[in-house]
């Protein structure tokens, strides 16, 4: 079951502060890379609700993030909807989509459910880039960023977008961490655990799965959203497998099942990529080393490393006080 | 167009080179499956690595040294691989496994691009296959009947070994249940190593032979990589027989689709792959009954 432990709340806590003082004292580029970590984070936490606690490992997110950047643009350019009402619709439409895909794919497991959910992905991207409203290759161009001028915010300017960006994570993790909380989110750990319990319990296995996917299938949307509003262009590379692949990636780097560690995980892998591609052009490689060397250390990720590291302290003078006892 | 002979033939031959290739990848990776349930996304960077080794090795010794020694040079790089990685990681759990061999598909792009560049390379058609055969009213190229023959013969021999040698036997008694089989005296850790190395090979062998009609890139392997998984799902984790028959749909299904359906073509294999998936999770000709 998800708890909020006092390292957790503490690195969250540290993170959240950093990023706003960061964000009031950086440049623009700083800028820029803090919305990049914004949007890869909330994408991370959606994949984290479903992969860490519900065992579902899926490779679709990178398409549910495309479909959410595809409707709100063309809802925002094309229909005319002003930004929010664009954004509330991409949201929806993403959690539909998850939701029938999370329905379809409820009895595959394992292997096959990567497998499932890697094609209705590809489905999507396949239909991106052929179909002839989205503009194919070229991507669209020109999806708007919310009007805040009437509270005085010009979201414009790099340094309100990073900021506004960071709230969006902020709401993210509080509807991931709320989800899991709930009825449902205590339902999608048991069923991880184990499915036949839960089925003889009478719980309506499918549904629960696909509801779950859907709320993480919404959150994956917005941060669709916030990428077609942070570069203002979009193209079908954002519903390729290798986003929802690299997605994988940053949650382990970061701490499977933890919902802080894949933002941990997802600052880390911004940052080194923009770090090590500054020195040589071959940075997947170096990525791909440490990501070996972390499966291979058995930890769960840098967050969960530390964690385990922390429970492990705390419990030794516990061991060795029950020894003295004895 | 549809009511010509020539065009059905043309096709038909077209569907059957591709089958063929994907056989080659996906055999070994769906027996490795099988025996080791190790799903192994690395196999398309061997087969990229094959691709290359063979383009380089046509400056030097021609063709058919490549053709002869990348199977060996890229068994060879699987047996480190198996040594290294593979092995420590074969009781952690499918999860680790994926992302090890994703770490490694990251690390073998790159490396590709370091060791030959970012350009793709072409290699040249072996002088004795090059031109075409009149065929039932078509004229095709001679090096992709090759490769047709090629995959037959691959077939025809792995069927061979699998179900009329000792070590076939033994083969088929760890995919079907490997703790039976190692209790019957059977050394299943070097088996696996034996099918891994031989998987190996095969994916050297079809990027050897796809090295002259596609052109060599880095991202080849991953560009293989969907097709190849999308043929054992279908055909079911672990068979020989899934591998073919799952092999021989994507081909016709990808070919046909492109002539036939050019608008829905790409959507048509994933939808063919999630119905199969609803239908039968298993594939359709799963290892055990």
């Amino acid at each position: 079951m998800f708890t909020h432990t006092p390292l957790r709340l503490t690195t969250l806590a540290t993170l959240a502060i950093g990023a706003l003082a960061y964000a009031f004292v950086a440049g623009f580029f700083g800028l820029e890379i803090l919305a990049e970590i914004a949007i890869l984070a909330i994408l991370v936490i959606a994949l984290d609700l479903v992969a860490g606690f519900g065992g579902m490992l899926s490779l679709c997110h990178g398409a549910l993030l495309g479909v959410g950047a595809y409707a709100f643009t063309v809802a925002a350019k094309d229909a005319g909807l002003s930004a929010f009402p664009a954004m509330v619709l991409a949201v929806a439409l993403s959690a539909a989509l998850a939701f029938v895909i999370g329905a379809v794919c409820a009895r595959s497991i394992g292997i096959y459910f990567i497998m499932a959910t890697l094609a209705f992905g590809q489905m999507a991207y396949s239909f991106v880039f052929q179909s002839p409203l989205f503009g194919g290759d070229d991507g669209l161009s020109g999806a708007p960023r919310p009007d805040l001028t009437a509270i005085g915010i010009d979201l414009t300017d790099s340094r309100a977008f990073a900021i506004y960006a960071i709230a969006l994570v902020a709401l993210t993790y509080l509807v991931a961490a709320s989800t899991l909380r709930s009825g449902l989110g205590r339902s999608l750990v048991g069923l991880h655990h184990n499915e036949k319990r839960l089925r003889a319990l009478g719980l309506t296995v499918w549904r629960a799965k696909a509801t779950a996917f859907a709320i993480s299938g919404a959150l994956a949307g917005l941060a669709g959203c916030l990428a077609a509003q942070h570069t203002q262009y979009i193209s079908p590379g954002l519903l390729s497998w290798t986003v929802s692949g690299e997605a994988l990636v940053v949650v382990i780097l970061g701490g499977l099942g933890t919902l802080a560690g894949p933002i941990v995980g997802a600052i880390l892998f911004v940052v080194l990529k923009h770090e090590i591609s500054a020195i040589t052009p071959y940075w997947h490689a170096i990525v791909g080393l440490i990501l070996i060397a972390v499966v291979m250390s058995r930890a769960n990720g840098v967050f969960g490393y530390v964690e385990a590291r922390m429970a492990a302290r705390a419990a030794k003078p516990t061991l060795e006080k029950a020894k003295a006892d004895a | 167009m549809t009511t010509d002979l020539g065009f059905w033939v043309l096709q038909t031959l077209n569907a059957l080179q591709l089958s063929m290739l994907l056989f080659l990848l996906s055999v070994g990776l769906t027996v490795i499956f099988g025996l080791m349930h190790f799903v192994n996304p690395a196999h398309g960077s061997l087969y990229a690595f094959g691709a290359y080794m063979a383009a380089s090795l046509a400056g030097v010794l021609g063709y058919w040294g490549g053709f002869f020694l990348v199977p060996l040079a890229v068994a060879a790089l699987g047996a480190v691989l198996y040594f290294t990685l593979i092995r420590s990681q074969r009781r952690a759990g499918p999860m680790a496994q994926v992302l090890v061999t994703f770490g490694l598909i990251f690390v073998a792009v790159d490396a590709t691009r370091l060791i030959w560049g970012d350009l793709p390379i072409g290699i040249a058609i072996p002088a004795m296959f090059e031109g075409q055969l009149p065929l039932l009213g078509v004229e095709y190229p001679i090096y992709r009947l090759f490769i047709i023959a090629l995959g037959l013969v691959v077939l025809a021999a792995l069927t061979l070994v699998l179900t009329r040698t000792q070590i076939g036997a033994m083969i088929r008694a760890g995919v079907d249940n490997d703790q039976m089989a190692a209790c019957l005296g059977i050394n299943v850790e070097r088996m696996f190593f034996l099918v891994f190395v031989v998987g190996c090979a095969l994916a050297g062998l079809a990027g050897a032979v796809a090295a002259p009609v596609l052109s060599v890139t880095p991202d080849m392997g991953l560009q293989i990589l969907i097709p190849t998984l999308i043929v054992i799902v279908i055909g079911g984790l672990g068979s020989l027989k899934g591998a073919v028959a799952g092999s021989l749909i994507f081909g016709f299904v990808q070919t046909f689709g492109a002539v036939l359906l050019p608008t829905l073509n790409s959507v048509l294999i994933y939808a063919l792959l999630a119905a199969v998936l609803v239908i039968r999770p298993e594939g359709l000709l799963p290892a055990k009954g």
